[in-house]
């Protein structure tokens, strides 16, 4: 049992009967959770994924673009979504535009340094063999990137996963709404579950992702 | 463009560089808890991951406390260490240091590993005792690899430190947090740029770092670092 | 198969199941009397008159999402303005300081400043209703050992010592004219120094036991603070001014109905019964939703 800092009141960390009625919020809450993550990674993907492919073709953009990101990821996110907030208000598309900021930034690295990986020999035999630029990359260079892509949809997961709470100090926030309302109303049971739940995600996520990564591309090396 | 100005006013004002909200004492405060953070994780991870290499015992432990690491949100386990220990530095160290520890852990275990054998072959047969081996032959073979788990672990702290100020901590994040507060919107972005700039700055001085302790013939040996995996971020 | 492709078929599983389950939303559809969102101050208390205000419309009909815990007056106003939430549930005098600059027209009156209050809206197509008898304003709060080493008893025995004190608040007490400049003006108090903590929330009061601050702004209707061994000292100089409960609505949503709604709802609401919600919230840990369900079953609503 926890004791209030200074109430005599003692706020159990867990008060076991706050749950089952309040089922249908931490679902809910862990729904909102999961669908902003969700949208962040594949929006992430979708523009990552040319931007990577881009910086690939143009030798003179990669540089910058690997440095460019570097510096923009340290960017703290509560400033970015704070900064947002006067354009596109307390609202979902907010939290999605710094969140596929992040995703895009760590996922361009890796589709980078997923595609330069491909060793020289592989893209000269599919050259002698007559593949078209397009087919080539969509059908060896970027099957042949998939483990780093892969490391970086996992770390992207992970990562905005974590984020996601943060968007609750802009009315957002899925389970970091049950954080939130943890701290202002002193409450331990709601603020427990919120973090358990979003560790459990995050190592559900993760492992998924990784089953899949074995499924799909089962030579690489388990990361 | 008109906003970058009022941005460089607002650092160019003499106001925002004095007292107990100024720039300079805000960098100390952010600099300190980031600081005692990652010496303490160091403390307790470096001992615990070179030794789990040198042995090469529960590998998959060291591994995967990494993970772990990556799964905690910061935002929780902040107010989560408030609730426990209340206000000041404390709560606010003892979050970015379990937010530190898992990185130094799994690098400092995959550094020791990485070790050549032959070369630990080599130094038993010309007689180096276990403690000798260790401090001597892989210690300064594996400090690159652990220098990259320092070098992320300060960083991540270094970011993250900006949520300290949700529980009433100091440092830069005061500028985003307050900023935001009073919708006085140059504040929050002088705080993004000082914090990014802080975290680039203890990257570079990190790396640098690991050139001056990295001896000069394995530095030579070494092929030129591909880029360090993108690491988790948590704020 | 091995343990590990186990292990990941099964986090597979789970995953699904709870995205399948996340996809199967129900989310309430939209009725006649159309949908109002109603946003809410980032305290215990901005919880309860926002389910309060948001429930009353409910049980009339009308489709209400709750935006709670967004945040202090500069983060919810721009938000009602730009119709991202329809309304919010005020305080007259606030409000007015905070619609007009800080230009000093807030009295103790309800009714005329909340017209005031209203001559500054109209521009923006909003519209304050009627007030409340109801009544929470600001408060500072010392602790008990505090109040009895210096004699305090009300705010103008601060005088002498406020030059050691701190003041601890939210980040907004540093401009609003019921906060610090106040205090400074009317009181002519002189902090020592200014720490941005919470707006009524747990920082301050962990700030104010470990004395970290000697002074913290409280509110008038919290109903932790006997518990607490925290005493507010009295506004003699009465910078304080009528921050009657009062919604302030978009007026596209301000039908003849939800008018009529809201203002029996602030009619029947008396500040011991707020003072009661809250201390069932703040106290007891029950949820603002289920407290304001009973206060309205109980007024007929």
């Amino acid at each position: 049992m926890g004791r209030g800092l200074f109430l005599d009141i003692v706020d159990p960390w867990i008060n076991w009967d706050w749950l089952s009625p309040h089922l249908p919020l931490i679902l809910s809450a862990l729904q909102d959770h999961i669908t902003l993550t969700a949208i962040a990674v594949v929006g992430g993907l979708v523009i990552s994924l040319p931007l990577g492919v881009f910086a690939r073709q143009f030798v003179a953009a990669r540089n910058p673009v690997l440095t460019v990101s570097g510096i923009l990821y340290t960017i703290p996110s509560l400033a970015l979504f704070s900064f947002l907030v006067p354009y596109t208000g307390l609202s979902g598309l907010t939290a999605e535009i710094g969140l596929i900021s992040y995703t895009v930034l760590i996922l361009v690295r890796n589709v980078l340094v997923g595609l330069e990986a491909v060793p020289p020999d592989v893209l000269d035999a599919a050259d002698g063999m007559g593949y078209r630029p397009l087919a080539r990359l969509l059908t060896v260079e970027l099957p042949l990137a998939l483990p780093a892509i892969f490391a970086g949809v996992r770390i992207a997961t992970v990562t905005t996963i974590g984020l996601v709470s943060i968007t609750a100090l802009i009315g957002i926030g899925g389970l970091g709404q049950l954080i939130y309302r943890g701290q202002i109303e002193n409450f331990h049971t709601p603020l427990v579950v919120g973090v358990v739940l979003s560790i459990a995600l995050a190592f559900v996520a993760d492992l998924s992702l990784a089953g899949v990564q074995r499924l799909v591309v089962p030579w690489s090396r388990s990361a | 463009m008109a906003f970058l100005s009022k941005v460089a006013a607002w650092f160019a004002d003499p106001a925002n560089w004095t007292g107990s909200s100024g720039i300079p004492t805000r960098l100390v405060e952010h600099l300190q808890i980031s600081g005692e953070s990652v010496a303490i994780a160091g403390v307790i991870a470096l001992p615990i991951g070179i030794l789990l290499g040198h042995y090469g015992r529960f590998g998959a432990l060291a591994l995967n406390v990494s993970n772990v690491g990556r799964a905690l949100p910061s935002f929780g386990i902040l107010v989560i260490a408030f609730q426990i220990f209340g206000l000041g530095d404390l709560p606010v160290i003892l979050a970015l240091t379990a937010l530190a520890i898992p990185p130094m852990v799994t690098n400092s275990y995959v550094a020791m590993r990485e070790v050549d054998p032959d070369i630990k072959e080599a130094a038993k047969g010309m007689g180096y005792r276990e403690l000798a081996q260790l401090l001597q032959v892989e210690l300064p073979l594996a400090v690159p690899l652990v220098m990259a788990g320092i070098r992320t672990s300060a960083v991540q702290v270094v970011a993250t430190a900006t949520l300290a100020a949700i529980i009433a901590g100091g440092g830069l994040g005061r500028y985003i947090i307050d900023g935001y507060g009073q919708q006085i919107y140059t504040e929050v972005f002088a705080g993004a740029v000082l914090v990014a700039l802080l975290a680039l700055a203890t990257e570079v001085s990190l790396a640098g770092l690991e050139r001056a302790l990295v001896p000069r013939g394995i530095r030579l040996l070494r092929a030129p670092t591909a880029h360090r995996a993108t690491t988790v971020k948590s704020a | 198969m091995n343990w590990k492709l186990r292990s990941a078929y099964l986090a597979v599983s789970i995953a699904l199941a709870v995205a399948i389950g996340a996809c199967g939303s129900t989310s309430t559809p939209a009725t006649a009397k159309g949908t109002i969102t109603v946003g809410g101050f980032a305290f215990s208390e901005g919880s309860v008159l926002a389910e309060l205000y948001g429930q009353a419309l409910q049980r009339d009909g009308y489709t209400v999402n709750f935006k709670l815990n967004l945040g202090n007056r500069e983060v919810v106003a721009p938000a009602l303005k730009s119709g991202q939430i329809d309304m919010y549930v005020g305080y007259a005098a606030t409000d007015l300081e905070f619609y007009n600059n800080g230009a000093g027209e807030a009295t103790g009156d309800a009714v005329a400043t909340t017209a005031k209050l209203n001559s500054h809206l109209s521009s923006l197509n909003l519209v304050a209703l009627t007030p409340s008898n109801t009544v929470d304003q600001n408060a500072f709060a010392v602790t008990k050992a505090t109040a009895d080493k210096y004699s305090l008893s009300k705010l103008s025995d601060l005088s002498a010592v406020a030059s050691q004190f701190v003041l601890g608040a939210g980040p907004e007490c540093k401009t609003r004219p019921f906060c610090l400049p106040g205090l400074e003006s009317t009181y002519g108090l002189h902090f020592k120094d200014f720490k941005t903590l919470d707006t009524d929330g747990p920082l301050t009061r962990a700030a104010l036991k470990s004395g970290a601050i000697q002074i913290g702004l409280v509110f008038s209707s919290d109903a932790d603070l006997n518990s607490l061994g925290l005493v507010v000292l009295q506004d003699d100089k009465h910078l304080e001014a009528a921050d009657n409960v009062v919604p302030i609505l978009r007026t596209a949503v301000a039908t003849d109905d939800a008018k009529t709604v809201l203002n029996n709802v602030s009619a029947k609401l008396t500040t011991a019964d707020l003072v009661q919600m809250n201390a069932q919230v703040e106290l007891l840990h029950q949820d603002a939703d289920a407290v304001t369900k009973v206060w309205l079953q109980q007024h007929g609503f």
